[in-house]
This record gives structure tokens, sequence and C-alpha cells, in this order.
């Protein structure tokens, strides 16, 4: 306790971050970010995939260096270069991915990297004993190989205790955790933090985590702290609309009302489509349930329907489903139970590729992981969607395929040097005009669009929206998957909410508003 | 229009200037290493060319060798395109030599009809022998490049157990005293016809791998076959989202793979450049490795297999003629090692420094 330089009276915060600001590229990670831990209480760091929270934990615990801003602890500034460092200065870290070796047994893991004489039975003591004191009981002899999720984050968290650090990280702790295994998780926390006064970061993207265990809470957006409030004098609709309300660029030119609040924009062209109401429905799960590779449920009982000609919006915190749902469609994760119909009839998804010929169009969030094959030239990108099309008994008609990519080169703008460009020497945003271009040239009757403006600079985003605007225009059912509010409301003509797996709320987009659908979002029910 | 002309040309004078000095540098070394062991590398120069093309005759026979080295890195370059490691050439040319040799002792028929069958057996022998590997990964998740190796040895076990009994591939007539375990030879009207031409005497089966060369690589750049094996190779979801199996298109792959070193066995067996017409013990003589090796220095250009499959069979049968240059033979083996790398260090580096240059390119244009 120096005392000095803390202009609030009592003892300096555990930590102070001011000003810390980490450039990957022209990509601001983190800018300018103020925040402040104490003792004695659980911080909620709130924000979406890619808001910059990892960024700044891993800057407290030395993996990433900031470029510029200061960091003290106990009010004394320090420079942290290394994991090591910032475990001297008694800073611990619990990861998002475990860093556990599955052959070593539970209490070697807790030993890993420790110096010295390896003592096996002092370790075992204190496993034993750290686990009785804090409600974290795991046998110290078996493989952590052999423990389900939820206890080897038991051994991380045991890993980490044992150092004694004064001030706890945890990075998105229960996103592999069930609802109990993150029930004990908290009791524990909060054990650390009331009888041993320490200070506990919590990262998470989870509004109701953040609203039961935390005292403060801290929103990030775009590398940004956006607000900051006690917890017990917030809600959730308030804190879901600071992670996902961006600032509005789509509208701007779109509907030419420039600044205009969001949540009062759009009815006349919700009004304009209402006539459409009656068109077939050309989309239709029937209580899809579908799983993830651990076994965790993704999709639970999920019922939606599309119909030819409408924009339905997805609305919902990242993390809730929606990979799931666009892998489901694509055909890339097995559908468990339920049905998807198209067009009034059973697609069966376990063929390979039966979606596809369904007329399931997919702009995936990630067109590198499904959407594009980047080492093929761009034609040979497009022909995916009908390879027998441009061959004649099995030999590829080269020169109808690059006739065909010339006319979509021209029609959807795509920028590159020709038909027989790399695809990885396009920019982005021609990235993804190439998706939407093989996509839409297959005259789908579904398009299923997740998160298809993100990354791209302003103009793709326009070109995007009006595209998939056209797309409804000219019959197509469209699904589109977004955390962003503001392209839900500024495009779709029905919302509906997906929390935990399920759809919780839907709604025309003349009847919804931000509070409503942020709340929705944030998993109370209407 | 003429940016691009211009830029073609300088990457021309790139590739040439690479090439130039990392072969200065592979030749500079390999001389250096002659001159510790005490040779002198002049004589050892000479005594390679005499002895794979220059000498009356000998050209002929490094075809023979060169011949199944371009089989087995053509099928090498099947699987690659499909994204699998196969490394298991040598065993599964083993095996398809094996199954053409029972083929020719247990066949009676026509010439030219028993040829061909014996050449069919080594092709599925071999293909067999890959498609081990390739259910393996593809139902148990084995990585191939394992279980490829792996059946390497356990192809030379199988073959070995194979000549020592008659009912299998021994020779018959060699009773219990023979020691020498050898199959039957190949009757003379199922071995393959080989060409004169002045003086050098070589198997038909040269002109044909030539064919079957310009065949796939057509066919892997302009079928249906060729484009679902990349999108496979490279992209996996993507090929799923558009209903191209996985598991279909890389079993094919192996099997086309293998089966081409199976073939390159039975060629060995049926052109008599090898061991006389007869299995015998080690019959692979690593003809397998090297293919590998071709097929690593051809990258993905199918036609670059016919130089490098001859360059590599000068090596060998010029190695030969190095006794009388007072040399262990083996160091051609280290020269080989040094073509390989002087052959691949320029694709590398102009690949980096290519797509540097585009990206930068794309960047600056939108």
């Amino acid at each position: 306790m120096s005392g000095g330089g803390s202009a609030s009276a009592g003892p300096p915060p555990a930590v102070e971050v001011s000003g810390l600001t980490k450039n990957y590229g022209a990509v601001a990670a983190c800018d300018a970010v103020n925040l402040q831990l104490h003792r004695g209480e659980i911080h909620g760091i709130l924000g979406e995939n890619g808001a910059g929270k990892s960024t700044l934990m891993k800057m407290l615990i030395g993996l990433v260096v900031p470029d510029a801003g200061r960091i003290s602890i106990d009010g004394a500034s320090v420079r942290i270069m290394s994991p090591l460092e910032a475990a001297q200065l008694g800073i611990g870290m619990v990861h998002q991915h475990f860093s556990l070796i599955e052959a070593l047994t539970v209490w070697e893991n807790v030993a890993l990297g420790d110096r010295g004489k390896l003592s096996r039975s002092a370790t075992r003591a204190s496993v034993a004993e750290l686990g009785e004191q804090y409600g974290l009981r795991v046998d110290p002899d078996v493989p952590v190989g052999d423990l389900p999720v939820g206890l080897r984050q038991r051994v991380e968290i045991l890993k980490c205790l044992r150092r004694q650090p004064e001030i706890l990280i945890f990075d998105e702790p229960t996103s592999v955790l069930t609802p109990e295994e993150s029930e004990d998780l908290f009791a524990s926390l909060r054990q650390v933090v009331n009888q041993e006064d320490r200070a506990v970061a919590l990262v998470s993207h989870k509004l109701t985590e953040i609203l039961s265990v935390t005292d403060r809470v801290t929103i990030m957006r775009n590398g940004q702290v956006v607000n900051g409030y006690q917890t017990d004098e917030v809600g959730a609709a308030a804190l879901a609309q600071d992670m996902v309300g961006r600032e509005v660029r789509l509208r701007s030119t779109a509907l030419g009302n420039l600044g205009g609040s969001p949540s009062e924009a759009g009815e006349p062209e919700a009004e304009g489509r209402s006539e459409e109401i009656s068109a077939p429905t050309v989309l239709e799960l029937r209580g899809l349930e579908v799983r993830g590779p651990e076994g965790v449920v993704e999709l639970d009982d999920f019922m939606l329907s599309v119909r030819a000609g409408e924009i339905v919006g997805v609305a919902g915190v990242e993390g809730n489903g929606q990979k799931a749902l666009v892998d489901a469609l694509s055909g890339l994760q097995p559908v468990i139970r339920g049905e998807v119909l198209v067009d009034g009839e059973v697609v069966e998804m376990k063929r390979l590729g039966a979606s596809h010929e369904a007329g399931v169009a997919i702009i995936p969030e990630d067109r590198h992981d499904s959407g594009l094959v980047m080492e093929m030239s761009l034609a040979e990108n497009l022909m995916l969607a009908d390879p027998e099309g441009f061959s004649h008994r099995g030999v590829i008609d080269r020169g109808r395929l690059d006739a065909l990519t010339e006319e979509l080169i021209e029609r959807f703008g795509i920028m590159c040097t020709g038909p027989h460009a790399p695809l990885w020497t396009l920019s982005g945003g021609n990235q993804q005009r190439a998706v939407l271009a093989r996509e839409m040239t297959s005259n789908p009757k579904v398009l299923v669009a997740s998160q298809p403006t993100r990354g791209l600079d302003v103009g793709a985003i326009e070109y995007m929206a009006g595209q998939l605007r056209q797309a409804a225009d000219d019959g197509v059912g469209v699904l589109l998957i977004s955390s962003e509010l503001d392209e839900i409301f500024e495009l779709a003509d029905r919302i509906v909410v997906i929390f935990r797996g399920q759809i919780t709320g839907e709604m025309t987009r003349a009847t919804a508003t931000r509070e409503k659908v942020g709340r929705l979002m944030g998993g109370d029910l209407l | 229009m003429n940016e691009s002309v211009l830029s073609r040309r300088s990457q021309w004078a790139e590739a040439v200037t690479l090439y130039v000095l990392c072969g200065l540098g592979a030749l500079v070394i390999s001389g250096l290493l002659v001159t510790v062991v005490g040779a002198s590398w002049s004589d050892v120069w000479n005594a390679l060319v005499d002895g794979s093309v220059r000498k009356p005759g000998r050209w002929g026979g490094t075809i023979g060798v060169a011949t199944p080295l371009a089989l087995v890195a053509l099928g090498t370059m099947v699987s690659n395109r499909a994204g699998l490691v196969n490394i298991g050439q040598e065993g599964q040319l083993l095996i398809g030599a094996a199954f053409a040799a029972y083929a020719g002792a247990n066949m009676v028929g026509p010439g030219p009809v028993a040829l061909l069958v014996v050449l069919t057996s080594g092709a599925l022998g071999g293909a067999l022998w890959a498609g081990i590997a390739g259910g393996l990964r593809y139902w148990r998740k084995v990585p191939e490049v394992l279980s490829t190796l792996l059946l390497v040895s356990l192809a030379a076990n199988v073959v070995g157990y194979g000549l020592k009994n008659s009912w299998l591939l021994l020779e018959r007539g060699a009773g219990l005293g023979n020691r020498n375990s050898v199959s039957e030879q190949l009757a003379p009207d199922t071995r393959i016809p080989h060409w004169s031409l002045w003086g050098n005497d070589f198997a038909m089966s040269a002109v044909a791998v030539v064919l079957l060369i310009f065949l796939v690589s057509w066919m892997l750049n302009h079928t249906l076959w060729g484009y679902r094996l990349s999108v496979v190779g490279q992209n996996q979801r993507v090929a799923r989202r558009f209903g191209i199996g996985e598991t279909a298109e890389g079993m094919k792959s192996m099997f086309i793979s293998g089966g081409m070193s199976g073939l390159a066995g039975g060629v060995m067996l049926a052109s008599g450049d090898f061991a006389n017409y007869r299995l015998v013990a080690g019959f692979s003589v690593s003809i397998g490795w090297v293919g590998l090796l071709v097929a690593l220095v051809a990258g993905q250009r199918a036609l670059a297999i016919i130089p490098v499959a001859f360059v590599f069979a000068s090596l060998r049968t010029g190695s030969g003629f190095l006794a009388s240059t007072g040399i262990e033979r083996r160091v051609t083996d280290v020269v080989q090692g040094l073509i390989v790398l002087a052959l691949l260090i320029p694709p590398a580096i102009m690949f980096i420094r290519q797509r540097r240059r585009a990206l930068s390119a794309s960047r600056s244009r939108v």
C-alpha cells in the first residue's frame, strides 16, 4: 500500500489499466482501454467475439505485449512481458481452451510448471486441500484424459489457485460446462473473492452469467470499452444493446436517412412486404436437434419457417446455436432429430450435398472454412455449384466455364485479374462477392446468410445488403443470421431470437423493438 | 497486357536464376564431397555419364529404371491431389510385383493375354495394399502417413514368406535344399516386348508409361474426377457441402496411387530390367522411395515426371560405373539428395515471393 497517487480514497485497485492499446495491422484489437479490478469483487467483462476481451486479458497475463498504455498492480506501474512475470506479480489465468496434458494424471498436471524437486505427496496433498477448501474435489491420481470437461476445468482452476494468485482471470470459463457445473464454479469463485479478498475478472459473452455472478461489469465492443455498470443497477436489455449496438453504417445509404435512431427506421419497408405473407413456405425446420463435437446440445427442438420472398432475421448473442444452425443446413453437422423441408419436401440431410441440391444456398460466416477453396481459381470456385453443368461426359468445358465466369465477374462486380485468378488474390469483399455469385447462380429457393457483412468495409456491406434484398424480391426465402441488431432491423421482415439453441421469440419487423429483442437475446421470455 | 507479359518474362528470369544458383550449389557440394573422399570429380562425372547414357546400350537400361520410377511418381501425384500422403510406394510396388509373379507362374494362356493378366494383377496388388491404408484412414482415422509407411515392412515380410513357400511364390523345381528365394521365371511370351534403337534395348512399357503420364495429366486438369480430387484435397468442408465425398474420392485416389505402384512392380518384373524376370528378395530395390522423390520434385506438374525420372534413373545406372573411380557408389545417394534440394528450393522461394507480390498487388488494386 504505497498510498500515493491514487485519487480515490482507500487502497488502490488491484489492477488498473489505462489507455491500453494493441493493434494488429490496421485493426485495433484494444483501443485505449481503461479498466479497474478491485479486491473482493468479481468484475465481468462482456462483449461479443472479437470485441477485444481476450486481447485485453492476454496483455494482463503477458501473452501479448501492448503497443501503448499503462498497467498498475496495487498502485505500482508494471511492465508484463511474459506469463512468468505475470505469475510473479500474482496474476493467474484460467484459459478458455485447456492447457492440460491428457496422458498425465491430475496431480502431475497441477505440478506442471513448478520448479525444483517434484514432490508427489506434497502436490497430491495440496490438490486435496485446495479441493476441500473451494469445493473443487478431484481425484489426483486419475489421468486427465479420463475426466469429463467439467472436472478438467476444475483441474485447470486448481492449477491456477495453487500458485495463490491475488488476481484471477477467467476467460469464458463456462463455454464447455453444463449449467450445474457452472453453478459450482461460480460458488467457489464467490468464495475466493469474499473470504480471501482477491480480485477476479470474468470474461464472458453470456449475459445471464454476467448478471448473476458479477459485482461490476464492463462492456467492450470493437476493441473499446463502451460502458460500465454496477451489476445490480443494470438489466439484460441494456447490456445486450451495449454489446451489439453498433453505429448504423448500413442504413445510411440504403434507406437514405442518416443518423436516425435505429428503432424508428424501416417501417415503410415492412409494410411493403406484408402482402407476401401468403407466399408459400420454402424452408421449414421441424424440431431440429444438433449436437456439437463434445455432445453438447447446440440446437434443441428448433422450429423455424421462411416464406418465399421474405427475409427472416435470426437475432441472438453469438454462441447460442447460430453456427450449428448454419452448419446443419450446409450438411456439415449431422441432424440428430427433426426434419428440414425445402419447398414442402423433406430433405434427406444425411446424404452428402442434399441440401445444396434441394436449393439451399449458404453464405457462411467463415468463407475460408466452408465457402471457398482458396487455392483454386475463381472459375473453379464458381463451378462448385454445378460441376456437371460445366462438363460433358466428365470432361470440363473450360470455354463455357470461363464465359460464365466473365459474366458473373461483370454482374457481381468482382474485382480480379480474370476467371483464372486464384481466389486468395482477391480481397475479402470480392471473395464474399464470389460466394454470393456462386450461390445465386444455382437459382436457390432459400438463401442462408450468416454474418454476411462481417469484416467487410462500408461499400461492401451496402452491396451485400442490397443483394440480400434483391434475392428476397426475386422470391428467394432469405434467412439472415446476424449478431448485429442493426443489420437485422435494417433487412428483416420478420425477426426471431435464438437463445440457447431455441427460438425464444418471434415478431414482425413492425412490432419489433430493440428493447424487446435485446431482452430476448439476454434470455428473458416474452 | 504489356505489363503481364513483362512480369511473365521477369518471372522466367527469376526462375532460371534460382534454378541455376541452386544447381550450382548442389554441384559444388557434390564436387567437394568427391574431393574429400579422394577422387577426381571429373572422373566421377565421366563415370556417371558413361554408365547412364554415353556407353553403348546404357540409356536403354536407364529408361528401364526410369519407367517404374515414373509410374510410382504418377501415382503419388494422384494421392497428393486428394490431400493424402501416401509414402508406402515401396511396399505397394513389392506386393504388386508379387501378385504379378504369382499370376505369371499360374497363368496358362496365350502370351499377350497372360502378360495383360500379369500386369493387371500387379496393379491390383498395389491397389489392395494401399487400400488397406486408405480404409484405415477413412474408417478408423489412422493417419495414412503412418499406415502406408508401416505397410512397407509388412509387405517385405509377406513377400519374403511367399518366396519361401512353393505353393505361393517359390520356384517349384527348387526343392527343399534350395536356399535361393526366387520365384518362377516368367515364360518368354509373357514378357514385355523390347525394342532396339541404335544399340539400346528397352521395354515397350516405357512408351506406354509416357502415354499414361500424358493421359493422367490431362485428366487431372480437365475432368470432373480431377476437379473433385482437388476440391477434396484442399477444403473438405466445401467438398462435403457440395456433395463431394472425401471418403469416396480419397479411397479412389488411394487405389489408383497404389495401383500405379503395383503396376510399376509388375512392369519391373515383366520387363526383365531388374531381376531377369524373377521375383527375388529385396526386389523393389528402393524404386518406391526414389519414385516418391521424383514426385516431390515434379510437384503438381505431371509432365515434369518424365525428365525427373530420367535424371534419377541416370544416377542409379551411372553409379554402377563408379567402382573404377575408387569411390563408393552410394555417393550417388547423397548427390541424389542434393539434386532434390536444388530442385525443391527454387519453387519454394518463388512461391513465397509470388504470393507476396500478388497480395500486395491485390491490396493496392482494391
